[in-house]
């Protein structure tokens, strides 16, 4: 792509903002139809149990109640949802597929499970009613602990399996024990990394409208895939595609649970709507959204580094488990990238890694922001310090002779990714973006003043951490571009939307191409209607691969201009311009014509289209990248620590990080603030607590913490580019950068200021309480 | 949730045991009974108004199963309670002993597992809710005692 861009790489305002701002975005719930029937779940108390009766005749007699169904009135409706991404063909693996269904059938397998749907006229009466229905179980000793859930006798979550085991997987690189037997120290660990609720802003909302007469569901949803889901509903509802219509219009964040689940939800609503022929709304509340809506929880390590005595890495051995809940329609990609993004930025050449990912009597996990990622660069950071300080190495210093050199990519680390394609780094250039964040962080002072930080009762802490993030993955993504008569643009595309900007930079792209002003293109997503080819908004993959095929879309628009224009202004196309909103002769002033009049010319009403040509100035295209490519970054901190309460002030967050080309630093900045702030959390805050019978005991904003305005500070961004080869205009994804070293960087700069060993994220003034008190004891 | 304890009542053993197997007396004495009947040997079945923080009001359909009776000295109970907000069920034990002042000490233990939405959002607040009812229950059942004693000093 030409460097001379007016828009890409532009600061500019977003799109969408004055939409959003002054409240005129449409979200599923502001979508209200008149007849509209409204739905509330029965909802498991227990999480395990044998379902041994529903009983609905009380709740049925209830006034308003239209229908209610229970798993015995839904016939073959009632099958388990599909597995959404089967494994990748790592050798070996071993996989179980056990997916949800739409209402709990002989069993429930964790709290939150629907077991009935009661359709009323309001929400209010659906409540009322669900009071009336009785629910009997015979509870079962649940599933909680990780490593309880493996031991021989323990009861099953699944009870078909042999075990909790949901799958095994190895991913071996070189000879790690040759390694380990050659080396001059050894560090090993176990570490916990646990994660959190996504905690959207606007929760989940599904409604559906079977129109009897044409024939056509409309679906409006809360997703980032509303394609994948229209092609799922219609096959199970046994439809043609294109009778189905799913929009996911404004959508109030997402950070991955609203990924195309298929949730009991998502396939009821549809399914009633088309047996009542009427049009049924569920929106869920914030307290379903804690058990119902999917969340990411804990990993348990036991890591070990094999090292030189100069701190050159030989290796790492790693052995984990994986919580993933009481299904696993998402497959393995969050233990995947767990096991591919431990390897980071480092030249480790020899690499063991296994897990087993095991069912509990808890939420489906599925990922959120990060996907695994955070979990496997804790390992790596906290394996790296512990040895700097083992082996007496600047912490810094043990990085930087570690990590790859701008001469080793492509770099291929033998193993497979989740995108099931090898792990393959495009491109990188880590060293300056490590010095960089060093530099700006004033490491060096405040190494120096080690000794004062670390005394009195406010200690100062400094914590600087590296991770790459796999972005942008296949299978690929459309774009529609057309001049309209207006001589404005309009572009088509399929991924969801959900804050990202896309408004913005899929315009940018557009714009530079054709020469016209970033206002004037409008961008329409997640409209199976308007776009129907494509796969979604997950993996930090919307620019990279939506915006390429935005920007192919335009290139072959272009074209089509050139060559109209030639013919109309008696030039070669070579010698045309496209700026300003017209095509000019370069040198000719007088011979020029506006886009809006070649729309116009290019659809004539008399006159003929030639064979071989199409009239207006449109066109379709497709990118799919072969493989993700790699961003990557560095992550440094300041906190300061109260001794005596343990709480915990960010006094600086400074993120130097490469996203290959940038479409629009201040949408880049945003994307970084808001990870940062979920890493901020994961951190310090958030933790979803079960009991020992699978309760969730923090269901509610009380109880499970968010990090407030105050607990967040300004965060101080850098941007380095190195372009992607994958793409033609260089792009990497930045969605989840904000938040994937955050516990590793947090925890560093905590064991800086305190000198106790930090194993685990998250922390909590209570949990580093503990850990004080109990490193004053030793 | 476990929840043990003890506490005096001002009268001897057998009045206090026979108010403990009285549903009349303990529909009184437990805070935010609606109603609490007799519907079996040794099983109480009735409905009862729980607040637990944010969750007001919240009904419960209660059955309460009696065991291992020693009188006067001994019982178990199985306690099931069932409602829209979530459930709680478990056990508990009683002890009864003679004071030589004259008085009864109780002491009891109990494992009740609390489950679904009032054990995720009135968690923090589960336990001092029911310490709290669980004292005010029993302050109830002594006043009712001395109501009693005073009623019919002989003690018969």
């Amino acid at each position: 792509m030409s460097a001379e861009t007016l828009y890409v790489n532009a600061r500019i305002r977003r799109n969408e903002d004055a939409r959003l701002l002054t409240g005129r975005a449409r979200f599923v719930d502001d979508v209200r139809l008149p007849g509209t029937l409204h739905v509330a779940f029965v909802r498991s108390d227990y999480a395990h149990g044998r379902l041994i009766k529903v009983d609905v005749s009380a709740a049925r007699q209830h006034p308003g109640v239209a229908a209610i169904y229970t798993f015995a009135d839904l016939g073959d409706y009632g099958r388990p949802a599909p597995l959404l991404v089967p494994p990748p063909p790592i050798p070996g693996l071993v996989f179980h597929s056990r997916t949800h269904r739409p209402l709990a059938s002989d069993k429930v397998r964790y709290v939150g499970e629907p077991i009935a749907m009661i359709v009323a006229d309001s929400r209010y009466i659906a409540e009322d009613a669900v009071r009336d229905v009785v629910v009997e179980v015979e509870p079962i000793d649940a599933v909680v602990d990780l490593e309880a859930a493996l031991v021989a006798g323990a009861p099953k979550v699944h009870e078909d399996l042999d075990s909790n085991a949901a799958a095994r997987v190895l991913q071996r690189k070189g000879d790690y024990a040759a390694a380990r037997a050659g080396a001059d120290a050894v560090i090993g660990r176990r570490f916990t990394y646990d994660r959190g609720a996504a905690a959207a802003l606007e929760n989940r909302c599904v409604l559906a409208s079977w129109d009897r007469q044409a024939e056509e569901l409309t679906i409006w949803d809360t997703t980032q895939a509303p394609i994948p889901i229209r092609n799922g509903l219609a096959a199970r509802l046994g439809l043609l595609e294109s009778q189905v219509r799913v929009v996911a219009p404004f959508v109030g964040g997402a950070f991955g649970p609203k990924i195309m689940m298929f949730y009991p939800e998502e396939l009821l609503v549809p399914w009633a709507s088309m047996h009542l022929a009427r049009p049924i709304k569920w929106t869920e509340d914030r307290q379903e959204n804690f058990y119902a809506t999917t969340q990411e929880r804990g990993q348990l390590h036991d890591a070990e580094m094999a090292l030189t005595r100069d701190g050159r890495i030989l290796g790492v051995s790693d052995t984990f488990l994986f919580d993933t809940g009481a299904y696993d329609p998402y497959g393995l990609t969050i233990p995947i990238n767990t096991q591919c993004t431990l390897l980071g930025p480092y030249d480790i050449p020899n690499y063991h890694s296994e897990f087993t990912a095991v069912f509990t009597n808890k939420t489906i996990v599925t990922p959120v922001r990060g996907a695994g990622r955070q979990h496997g660069v804790f390992v790596s950071e906290r394996l790296l310090d512990i040895a700097a300080r083992e082996l007496g190495i600047d912490r810094v210093e043990i990085r930087k002779r570690n990590l790859l050199g701008p001469d080793r990519f492509p770099h291929n680390h033998e193993i497979m990714f989740q995108d099931s394609a090898p792990l393959v780094y495009d491109s990188g250039d880590y060293l300056p973006a490590l010095e960089q964040a060093v530099e700006t962080i004033g490491y060096a002072d405040l190494v120096r003043r080690q000794e004062e930080r670390r005394t009195g009762t406010r200690r100062v802490g400094v914590g600087i951490a590296c991770y790459v993030e796999g972005t942008g993955i296949g299978p690929y993504e459309g774009a529609r571009v057309t001049v309209e008569p207006s001589g404005k643009v309009r572009v088509a595309t399929g991924v969801g939307t959900q804050g990202q900007g896309h408004y913005t930079v899929f315009a940018q792209l557009v714009a530079d191409v054709l020469g016209v002003a970033v206002e004037d293109v409008q961008v329409v997503t997640g409209d199976t209607r308007e776009f129907q080819w494509g796969t979604g908004t997950f993996a930090s993959r919307g620019a990279a691969v939506a915006g390429s095929a935005c920007h192919a879309a335009a290139q072959s628009v272009r074209e089509k201009i050139l060559t109209l224009a030639a013919s109309l202004l008696g030039a070669q196309p070579g010698e045309l311009e496209v700026a300003g909103g017209r095509v000019s002769v370069r040198g000719s002033a007088d011979r020029t014509i506006s886009l809006a009049d070649l729309a116009a010319k290019a659809n004539p009403l008399r006159g003929a289209v030639r064979p071989g040509t199409e009239p207006g100035l449109e066109s379709t295209a497709y990118f799919g990248p072969d493989r993700g490519s790699t961003a990557s970054g560095v992550h440094a901190m300041v906190v300061e620590i109260d001794v005596e309460t343990a709480m915990i002030e960010v006094k600086r967050y400074l993120v130097v990080h490469d996203c290959g080309r940038i479409i629009n630093p201040l949408i880049v900045d945003g994307q970084i603030h808001g990870g940062v702030a979920h890493g901020i959390g994961n951190s310090f805050y958030e933790q979803l607590v079960y009991d020992e019978q699978g309760q969730l005991l923090n269901a509610s904003f009380m109880d499970y913490l968010l990090p407030t305005a105050t607990d967040v500070p300004p965060i101080e961004t850098a941007h380095r580019e190195t372009p992607s080869p994958f793409n033609p205009i260089g792009l990497k994804g930045v969605g989840e950068a904000g938040c994937i070293p955050t516990g590793a960087a947090f925890a560093q700069a905590v064991e800086d200021a305190l000198n106790i060993e930090i194993l685990e994220i998250p922390l909590s003034p209570n949990r580093l309480f503990t850990l004080i008190q109990q490193a004053a004891r030793r | 949730m476990i929840l043990n304890g003890t506490f005096t009542f001002n009268g001897p053993r057998q009045k206090v045991w026979d108010l403990l197997q009285d549903p009349s007396v303990l529909a009184k004495a437990l805070p935010g009974t609606e109603r609490l009947t007799m519907a079996g040997p040794d099983r109480y079945e009735g409905v009862m108004k729980v607040s637990v923080g944010p969750m007001t009001a919240a009904k419960f359909d209660v059955a309460v199963t009696l065991g291992g009776k020693e009188p006067p000295e001994r019982f178990t109970m199985q306690i099931d309670g069932k409602g829209a907000v979530g459930f709680a069920r478990g056990s508990a034990a009683v002890h009864l002993q003679e004071q030589p002042d004259g008085g009864t000490l109780m002491d009891y233990t109990s494992d009740v597992q609390i489950g679904g939405r009032i054990a995720s959002v009135g968690q923090r607040l589960i336990e001092s809710v029911s310490r709290m009812m669980m004292r005010q229950a029993l302050e109830a059942l002594d006043r009712e005692l001395r109501t009693r004693i005073d009623a019919d000093p002989s003690g018969s």
